[in-house]
């Protein structure tokens, strides 16, 4: 809302500066987000919130700018004396319901044309451009002015010398003033003559009946339109005006007779003619709704020790009138004040009015919380910081998928990433549904990086995925899932470690932080993946997520300019992940007897999974072996093609006595024909 | 007598130009050696004249002592010199780069979430989750915004149905929590909101944190307490913070929170389109319909909520003037936190 410092002068002799003022309206809850000079005068930019439709204009910001100086408000000259003649126009509304008050005057004989400078001034200073039509120029003058939208038809092109106010009906179109044919909803409400709609109440006028140059009479229109059903009118029409705008937030039904007539009176000034009688439809008489609070309410919902007296007079300075009855005072709002309505409503105007800084600060006395940290923020920052210090670094991406993306993945119809949640009114296709998983958005994350000209990618990103399950609202899970990829990064210190084994090391070091044991890897099936280079991970029969290598299909549609680029993903379900994390951690003692080493180093068939000889060697039945390591993995000269060699590091160690040499010997010794048979390999010398 | 001191003359001129450990052991072996120079006075002792053998004695032993001393003194200077050697040979380069391990960023957003998070927890606040995909009902009508309410225009929502949207903010959380427990509570609620906006202050997707207090007597003197005490924390002590009226259908009287501009000290800068403060927070005293709502009796309770923008906030702290840079998730961006 743009208001000119010089035109609230009409209404309140205040002498402070601009800047004053905006500070006090601030203040007072009417926030000044710009200020504009303006020939020699200055325009403020009012933030009028959805509750305060009495501050749409000058004259609502005028009261209270009085009541924020202690200023008396003056109103305007809106007295029509004389003996005006009987308008010829009847006006019948079917809708009460949607029309409490309709009001209107035939002014004859009025020539339409230019108005003059300082209308057209003011209502350029606010943003509306004049348009070379005194009776349009000076609706919209009083709407500024006042709040209250009026509407001027030509009286002569109203058929039958008839209004009437009743919803639309079936099969209704109107042509409004913008030129377009619309389509009116059923409970639409408009204004009709004896044949047509010729308005749609409170929102736009209609063009046959509109004021031309060659308009001779009219019939100016101010009524009381039911906010909800303005509201879903325009909304539904997708049409919105100055007029919808303010009859949907509430308008004063009291107050609609003096803008009608401060309208009248400026037409007259600037068009001549011949004003009529006003007719006046009222079916039900607006009466103040009474609001009783008790005065120790205030003080106690506020924390302050304000004397009943101080109380209201703070409320009379914005024209409330109130009625002391011990302890509770009545409050009887005025019209333009339908925001009040219960007692609360009244403590906010106390307390606005006192000003929020006059309250004074209180730190509460109340029982501690039984919330606090709780142990899955707990495991969420474990989460993040075992991550992080892996080297991945957080990305957050929003929570939206592009349909392609599920193609994109090749992911089977069954797939349970394909029961997608879409989003009904997108910003844009690209985001119209919300993921099922993260992957995509970390492929994006990475090819933005790479094209960046960045080599070493390690990213990360803990968040909601959201599946239909058919029911109400779709199933919230979190996923925690990753991307490598590092090529061509020149190293002092070198340690080349194929991707994989990154993302695998990486999810050791989350699975040893938070605790997690007992996970076996197996080969994984995901479509999008390479099929020898991906696993799932599993924790006893249940899928925990899936790491691996992006498949050649998938990389070569990315398109990357990359030779044979290495492009690790993984994805956990979090949820199962925190289910995991042990409660509680014991503590294990520490050993008091000496260990002894040995080696061995097997040749054997390059097909067989490290893991399974791992299995063989602590499944064997000596109890000495506490650790078991693997510690190297060679294929290469010396080793006959089809075979690899692999070196495992033995721990003996027995906890009540001192192992000897000799019995360390023997067991090794067994326990080295036991990997040999197992494996069906041969020591390596 | 004379003999003797020419014996410690020859073993001083012969001692002075050593210089390694071997050549060392040369002399040591001429001098103190079981053969060497002094073992045979010592042992000839018996030849000398009885009247002068006390003498000669007291000497002889006085040169051994100083022969063995300073053979003793030699010995270590040579040990350190050659120690010195090796190490200079050992020497490396110490101004080539460690090998480290190169820890990844958090993401800045959620540090912020953190920061915000310990300082209500560390005031007794415990925290909260709920749904992003929610039910319009406890979006807004719960929240006393029913269907036609002008105050649906302030928040643009993604909806997935008829009744259901992306939450707009975490307020939904609240209801959900009340209608679950009694009060006393004190509650935060940080999560991921949606609104259909975009451009350099607006993301499609967000980041709020929501506050909740209810008790049998907390007041809107309370409210100043603990948010003020939040931005103390958050932005350091002495910061101005002001309450200026405002509207939101869940809360009245409420509250919009600026702080004097951290950027010009609130003299008015470009940030702070010259007013010298910034709008961080509303807030206000909890609506008595959003009570009934959730079946707790207004008389009975009363209670304050707060919502801030984590996003806003991280921006003024690092002085960040596009919000979209948090969600291109750009390595160069992101390594700076
Ligand atoms: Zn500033």
């Amino acid at each position: 809302m743009r208001v000119p410092i010089e035109w609230l002068k009409d209404f309140v002799d205040v002498s402070a500066s601009p800047e004053e003022v905006a500070d006090r309206l601030t203040m007072a809850g009417l926030e000044i987000e710009g200020m504009e000079p303006f020939d020699n005068d200055v325009v403020l930019e009012v933030n009028v919130t959805p509750n305060r439709p009495d501050c749409l204009s000058i004259l609502g910001i005028a009261r209270e700018v009085a009541a924020a100086f202690g200023l008396p408000l003056k109103m305007p000259e809106t007295e029509i004396s004389g003996n005006p003649p009987v308008s010829d126009i009847r006006v019948e509304i079917l809708n009460p319901e949607l029309c409490n008050r309709y009001t209107g005057r035939t002014i004859t004989g009025v020539s339409v044309g230019d108005s003059p400078e300082w209308i057209k001034k003011r209502l350029e200073k606010c943003g509306i451009r004049a348009l070379n039509n005194n009776v349009v120029d000076i609706t919209n003058y009083v709407l500024l002015e006042l709040g209250h939208p009026l509407h001027a038809f030509d009286a002569d092109r109203l058929q039958g010398g008839m209004i009437q106010v009743r919803k639309a009906g079936p099969d209704r179109t109107i042509t409004t003033l913008d030129g377009l044919e619309r389509e009116l909803p059923e409970d639409a409400l408009l204004i009709w003559d004896e044949r047509n709609p010729v308005a749609v109440a409170g929102v736009m006028g209609g063009e046959d009946s509109s004021v031309t140059h060659e308009t001779a009479d009219i019939f100016l229109e101010s009524a009381y339109f039911e906010p909800a059903s303005v509201r879903r009118t325009s909304k539904e029409l997708g049409l919105r005006s100055e007029s919808s705008y303010r009859f949907e937030r509430g308008t004063d039904i009291e107050f609609l007779v003096n803008a009608l007539n401060r309208a009248t009176l400026l037409m007259r000034e600037t068009g001549g003619g011949t004003i009529h009688e006003i007719v006046d439809v009222y079916p039900e008489r607006y009466v103040p709704a009474k609001v009783s609070v008790r005065y120790s309410r205030v003080n106690t919902l506020l924390g302050t020790a304000l004397k009943k007296e101080e109380m209201l007079r703070i409320l009379g300075r914005i024209g409330l009138r109130t009625e002391d009855r011990e302890e509770l005072f009545d409050v009887y709002p005025p019209a333009y004040r339908r925001d009040i309505h219960q007692a609360i409503d009244v403590i906010e105007e106390v307390a606005r009015l006192h000003n929020f800084g006059n309250i004074p600060v209180r730190i509460p006395r109340t029982a501690l919380s039984d919330g606090i940290l709780n142990r899955r923020d707990i495991s969420v920052n474990t989460i993040r910081d075992a991550m992080r210090k892996a080297g991945l670094t957080e990305v957050i991406n929003y929570s939206f998928m592009n349909p392609a993306d599920l193609d994109l993945l090749g992911l089977p119809e069954d797939d349970v990433r394909r029961r997608r949640v879409s989003v009904r009114n997108p910003l844009k296709q690209e985001d119209s549904l919300m993921r099922t998983t993260l992957i995509p958005s970390l492929i994006n994350n990475f090819v933005y990086n790479l094209s960046r000209g960045m080599r070493d990618i390690r990213l990360f990103e803990l968040a909601r995925v959201f599946i239909d399950t058919g029911a109400h609202l779709p199933t919230e899970e979190m996923r925690l899932s990753g991307i490598f990829f590092r090529q061509d990064i020149p190293s002092i210190w070198k340690d080349a470690v194929p991707a994989f084994f990154m993302a695998k090391g990486a999810l050791k070091s989350l699975f040893e932080e938070t605790r997690v044991t007992e996970l076996s890897y197996i080969p994984a099936e995901e479509v999008f993946l390479h099929g020898g280079k991906s696993a799932d991970i599993m924790t006893g029969d249940k899928r925990l997520g899936f790491v691996g290598e992006l498949g050649p299909g998938i990389v070569e549609t990315l398109n990357l300019k990359l030779q044979k680029p290495e492009i690790v993903v993984f994805e956990l379900n979090a949820d199962m992940l925190m289910s995991l994390i042990p409660a509680r951690m014991t503590y294990t003692q520490i050993p008091r007897y000496p260990s002894i080493e040995r080696d061995i180093a097997v040749i054997m068939d390059d097909g067989i999974p490290s893991a399974r000889v791992m299995a063989d060697i602590r499944g064997y039945r000596y109890d000495f072996i506490a650790k078991v390591e693997l510690f190297d993995h060679y294929k290469g000269k010396n080793i006959p093609e089809g075979k690899k060699s692999l070196a495992f590091r033995i721990t003996y160690r027995c906890n009540d006595r001192t192992l000897t040499d000799s019995e360390v010997e023997t067991v090794h010794q067994h326990l080295v024909e036991h990997v040999l048979l197992k494996t069906g390999g041969e020591l390596r010398t | 007598m004379d003999e003797l001191l020419s014996l410690k003359t020859a073993f001083l001129e012969e001692i002075d130009p050593v210089t390694t450990l071997a050549e060392l052991q040369q002399i040591k072996n001429k001098y103190s050696g079981r053969k060497g120079l002094l073992t045979a006075r010592l042992k000839a002792l018996s030849s000398v004249p009885p009247d002068q053998r006390p003498l000669y004695g007291k000497t002889l032993n006085e040169i051994k002592d100083f022969i063995e001393e300073t053979l003793g003194h030699k010995e270590l200077l040579l040990k350190g010199r050659e120690k010195e050697k090796r190490l200079l040979t050992e020497k490396i380069d110490i101004t080539l780069p460690g090998r480290y391990t190169r820890f990844g960023r958090k993401h800045p957003i959620n540090q912020v979430l953190s920061e915000i998070k310990d300082i209500f927890v560390s005031m007794g606040f415990g925290i909260e989750d709920g749904p992003e995909i929610e039910l319009d009902y406890y979006n807004f009508e719960a929240l006393n915004i029913p269907k036609d309410h002008p105050a649906r225009d302030m928040q643009d929502t993604f909806y997935i149905s008829d009744d259901v949207v992306l939450r707009t903010h975490t307020s939904p959380v609240q209801v959900r929590v009340m209608e679950k427990r009694k009060p006393p509570l004190k509650i935060i609620v940080p999560g991921k909101v949606y609104r259909c906006d975009a451009d350099v202050s607006h993301t499609p997707m967000f980041h709020q944190v929501e506050g909740l207090m209810i008790d049998s007597d907390i007041s809107f003197g309370d409210l100043k307490g603990v948010i003020e005490l939040f931005f103390h924390s958050f932005f350091g002590k002495g910061t101005p913070v002001r309450f200026r009226p405002s509207y939101f259908p869940f809360t009245e009287p409420s509250a919009e929170v600026d702080i004097g501009c951290i950027f010009c000290a609130g003299k008015g800068c470009r940030i702070c389109k010259t007013t010298g403060w910034l709008e961080v927070l509303g807030c206000g005293m909890v609506h008595p319909r959003v009570f009934e709502m959730a079946g707790y009796d207004p008389e009975e309770h009363s209670g304050f909520a707060f919502g801030m923008g984590v996003e806003r906030l991280t921006m003024l702290k690092y002085s960040i003037d596009d919000i979209r840079l948090f969600y291109e998730n750009d390595l160069r961006f992101l390594e700076q936190f």
